[in-house]
């Protein structure tokens, strides 16, 4: 309790609270610019906490992340530009919104179970940080590779198109992520000499050209859609407050999913969106409607990715491990700061620990009205003429790319994957599925390749251990499940009613 | 670029070969059973399954009719505008610049949206500036200056 | 903030109206004149991105003008040490270049090689050392050593990195020393120390040999034990921990170390500059107490001394890699 108090003073100090506002209006600004992601916000604010005192460089990072990654639903759900990978799993449902005409209640979903799943996920790591930690740590890497390939079937259940097709894209995405010399075995592949291609294709040009770039080229081709109706949406949070009375399974079920997903090192919050996007799917009453504009998706996928992004400094804080990108920018600026992780940052230092929690619930509180303010803002992008909005995008996917390695060559792969997100989305290939491969990727082989290497080439390990063999049977039942479906329905279809056989 | 499934089927099938090939011939690391090539290859031969399966049009009952007409080939070409800006973008920031280079790209990609001048031109100076102060200024990302370096 | 302000990049001909006009030498203006770029190859947020920002902070105040970090990631590593060879050399490009430059070469991953720059000092050096599962039966690493030898080759498992990176060619290394063949354990690769760590933990691996710093968090929860170091003495840092010569007997040492250099052919002027100042900064209490915070291993070279050391560097990362057979004949 005396902690608590001690950390409630740091967090109140001035530097603290201006340090709070500030990263707050910066990550919602950045995070909602198409092209530019959370994880850049992140990155160009490392060199601004040298000059910060340790808990207001702390803040920054976690204030700035938390609302750039709500605000990188914005470009997706008004212009269908992602701005994380986690976002991608469900633009096209919160475009589809936009296109009904109700971009407010698409982007309030964001806003307020953003913050729901933001603030019980840092409860969470309040009470369970010590368990939580114990699940992070009994994950080696046979449970990885199950979690990787449940991760990498939800591509064909987020998609709307043919199955066949989703599988392809994402065998793509993983052969985009073959490339380079960050494998297990440390041996360059498919680089044809060219240094830049040595490290590897990141995810963020990838997702900035496929779904940035491809979306500027197609308006190249189609005539000025015709502008949305001009109408004054009522309050935001009141339609957010029926939503959540009529979901709350969703919503309970956001949030837990995203809890043990995130705190899983390298899962993180993009995972945890897809996973809870499709489960949503899965077990809802009205599967059929998703991807026409439904917001049930959209709530448990919402409430998912911000829990994950909390529990994700679990591992970061007690054993120094990174859940993702944001967590290893933040996890410098700790060490940076003296407040190394470990244990006994949550002994010796309590009531920095404390602090930080104040931090993540403050960040989540202040990012309901600052995220009101900007989606009433942003929403006139798209009464604004598309002819000014499409050549800022495309500047803004350039530099963007250009900004987190400062190497030109990011932006030629925005270009490339620009022409292939086109090609594909002509063509019915699901891009989102791609960009999925391509996140998953290093992790699949990581963890395939590693495991066989532990157990001397014998798969029986990877069913042995309990948590993976727990994961095994999820994987195999989901993957058999509709299989099953099928030949159950072919057999039976006939003496049910037609109405039942399709559910 | 609508491509008819054989086509885009047999693209994949001639891709995954090409990976698992490629993949096969990766060097064996010393003290490893299992090399570099396992997940190439593995990709390759379901990137061919796929491909032949989409070739034979199988599952192609789930999908949905693309909405809107193919317009012409020769407008076609108009949709390639975007990656050239973007590449002409990096051979030249360099020489000239980032903000003549951004003023540029911005200049041209509204004209092709069909802006008039009126709202062209202010676009294409205040766009790069705002990015530069965004970027150059605030966020301390090395922009290029060339010719013309920004007056702060 | 104030830094932030300073940083503004002005054209030459402003640049010469804003010096200062008592500044005497007006045909050629003492080094630095303008702000001073500093490449960092690696990403922000990461241990050489600390290094090289601890390092630029100092400068700027040892120097009075702006040095500005620059992030050119990329390609392993190869992207930004490239970049930073082939700078003009007129002193207004400097950088830190890692051990990586000493191993990229050897896989012929890049032509760049420690001589394509000027080095002007070494500012740290993060030995390996052998870190074990808490409830490991090996309480030192003679028990460990006897447990390989005893073993049959690729029976023991143990990882740090990727494969081919530092610490596998610490292991490597370290088994040749002892006499055994290089992949007589058998390297699991991982994304970096951390995962390697946490799969220590998880109970994945028989050891690690990743830097202690890059341990530390585990080894304070209790989960892992650090059984050794391969250094030439014990770190200040962890005086806990013996060094692997006073407890094995056997007498290697390697490191990951950070150096920061110049392209070749940098002016004299610039050295004669640079070099005392790094090590006057590497004397402060601001870089001791950085080293000690974040747990780096300090060491110190003049650019001469370095020069020395990225030579023999060079040469056994060379033959360790040739002896893992991870080297490009």
């Amino acid at each position: 309790m005396e902690g608590l108090i001690q950390g409630a003073a740091l967090v109140a100090a001035p530097d603290v609270l201006l340090a709070i506002f500030a990263a707050a209006v910066y990550g919602l600004v950045i995070g909602s610019l198409p092209g530019l992601t959370a994880t850049m916000a992140t990155a160009l604010l490392v060199p601004v906490t040298f000059y910060l005192s340790p808990i207001a460089a702390v803040a920054t990072i976690i204030t700035a992340s938390a609302m750039a990654i709500f605000s990188g639903d914005i470009p997706g759900c008004l212009l269908r530009i992602p701005g994380t990978p986690a976002s991608a799993a469900y633009t096209d449902e919160s475009y589809a919104m936009t296109r009904k005409g109700q971009p407010e209640l698409a982007l309030g979903i964001g806003l307020w179970f953003s913050a729901i799943g933001g603030i019980v996920g840092t409860l969470a790591l309040m009470v369970l940080a010590p368990s939580l930690a114990e699940v992070a740590l009994s994950f080696s890497t046979f449970e990885y590779f199950w979690l990787a390939i449940l991760g990498l079937m939800c591509a064909t259940l987020v998609a709307r198109s043919s199955p066949v097709k989703a599988i392809a894209a994402m065998l793509l995405g993983l052969l985009v992520s073959c490339i380079g010399m960050e494998n297990p075995a440390g041996t360059p592949r498919f680089t044809f000499g060219s240094p830049d291609l040595l490290g590897g294709i990141e995810p963020i040009p990838a997702l900035v050209g496929v779904f940035a770039v491809a979306q500027v080229m197609r308006a190249m081709l189609l005539p000025d859609p015709p502008p949305l109706e001009r109408r004054r949406f009522g309050s935001i949070l009141s339609g957010q407050w029926a939503l959540t009375k009529r979901y709350p399974k969703p919503l309970v079920r956001g949030n837990l999913i995203g809890i043990i997903v995130g705190v899983l090192p390298g899962a993180g919050a993009d995972m945890a969106a897809w996973i809870s996007y499709a489960t949503s799917k899965r077990f809802s009453k009205e599967p059929e409607k998703f991807g026409t504009g439904h917001p049930e998706g959209l709530v448990e996928a919402g409430a998912a990715n911000n829990s994950a992004l909390a529990s994700s400094w679990v591992p970061a804080l007690l054993f120094g491990i990174p859940g993702d990108t944001i967590t290893a920018i933040a996890i410098g600026v700790l060490y940076m700061k003296g407040l190394n992780p470990g244990p006994t940052l949550f002994t010796e230092n309590a009531s920095s620990m404390y602090a930080l929690y104040l931090i993540f619930i403050l960040a989540n509180i202040v990012m309901i009205p600052l995220g009101i303010l900007l989606i009433r803002a942003s929403t006139r992008v798209l009464h604004a003429p598309r002819a000014a909005v499409m050549p800022v995008i495309l500047l803004l996917c350039a530099v963007g790319a250009y900004a987190v390695g400062n190497n030109l060559f990011a932006v030629v792969l925005v270009a490339a994957f620009g022409c292939l997100g086109f090609v594909m989305e002509r063509n019915g290939y699901p891009v989102a599925a791609l960009v999925l491969g391509i996140v998953m990727g290093t992790m699949v082989e990581q963890s395939f390749v590693t495991s066989l290497i532990k157990s001397d080439g014998d798969f029986l390990p990877f069913f042995e251990r309990p948590i993976s063999g727990l994961l095994a049977a999820l994987t195999l039942t989901a993957l058999l499940w509709p299989a099953g479906v099928w030949l159950w329905k072919r057999r039976h279809g006939r003496r049910l009613p037609a109405g039942r056989a399709a559910g | 670029m609508h491509l008819s499934d054989r086509v885009t089927g047999a693209v994949l099938v001639a891709l995954g070969g090409l990976s698992a090939w490629g993949g096969s011939r990766l060097p064996a690391v010393p003290g490893q059973d299992v090399g570099p090539a396992v997940f190439p290859m593995l990709i390759g031969f379901g990137l061919v399954g796929c491909g032949l399966l989409i070739a034979f049009g199988i599952g192609h009952s789930f999908e949905e009719e693309e909405e809107g007409s193919a317009p012409g080939w020769l407008y076609g070409l108009r949709a390639l505008l975007p990656p050239v800006l973007l590449l002409l973008y990096v051979l030249l920031v360099d020489r000239l610049g980032f903000l003549l280079t951004a003023a540029g790209l911005v200049l041209v990609m509204a004209l092709a949206f069909g802006a008039r001048p009126r709202l062209a031109l202010p676009l294409a100076i205040l766009a790069p500036v705002g990015l530069h102060l965004i970027f150059g200024k605030l966020l301390r990302v090395p922009l290029p200056d060339g010719l013309l370096a920004a007056p702060w | 903030m104030n830094a932030m302000s300073r940083r503004t990049l002005l054209g030459s001909g402003a640049a010469l109206i804003a010096t200062p006009l008592a500044a005497p030498a007006l045909a050629q203006p003492r080094w630095p004149a303008r702000p001073v770029q500093m490449i960092c190859p690696w990403a922000a947020g990461g241990g050489t991105d600390a290094v090289v920002r601890m390092v630029a902070t100092l400068l700027e105040r040892e120097l009075g003008q702006p040095f500005n970090v620059v992030n050119r990631t990329g390609g392993s590593g190869v992207v930004g040490h490239t970049a930073l060879a082939q700078s003009a050399p007129d002193g207004y490009t400097l950088g830190i270049i890692t051990s990586e430059i000493c191993m990229l070469h050897w896989q012929g991953l890049t032509e760049v090689t420690y001589r394509n720059y000027t080095p002007l000092g070494l500012m740290n050096n993060d030995p390996p050392g052998i870190q074990v599962n808490a409830s490991s039966p090996h309480q030192d690493v003679k028990s460990l050593a006897e447990a390989i030898k005893a073993s049959r080759p690729g029976q023991l498992k143990a990882s740090g990195t990727g494969q081919g990176g530092i610490w596998h060619l610490a292991l490597a290394g370290w088994l040749n020393a002892m006499g055994l063949k290089a992949d007589h354990v058998r390297w699991v690769p991982s994304n970096g120390a951390a995962p390697a760590m946490q799969d220590l933990a998880a109970g994945g691996l028989d050891f690690t040999t990743c830097s202690v710093p890059e341990a530390r968090a585990m080894l304070d929860a209790g989960r892992a034990r650090s059984l050794a170091v391969m250094a030439p003495e014990r770190l200040s840092v962890f005086p806990n921990i013996p060094t692997l010569k006073e407890s094995l007997g056997v007498d290697f040492t390697t490191g990951a170390w950070r150096v920061i250099v110049g392209p070749a052919n940098l002016p004299a002027e610039v050295v004669r500059v640079v070099e005392p100042a790094l090590g006057r900064i590497y004397q402060s209490k601001e870089y001791q107490d950085f080293l000690n915070s974040r747990g780096f291993g300090g060491m110190y070279a003049d650019a001469a001394g370095t020069a020395r050391h990225l030579e023999q560097a060079d040469k056994s990362l060379g033959d360790a890699m040739k002896a893992a057979g991870l080297a490009k004949s």
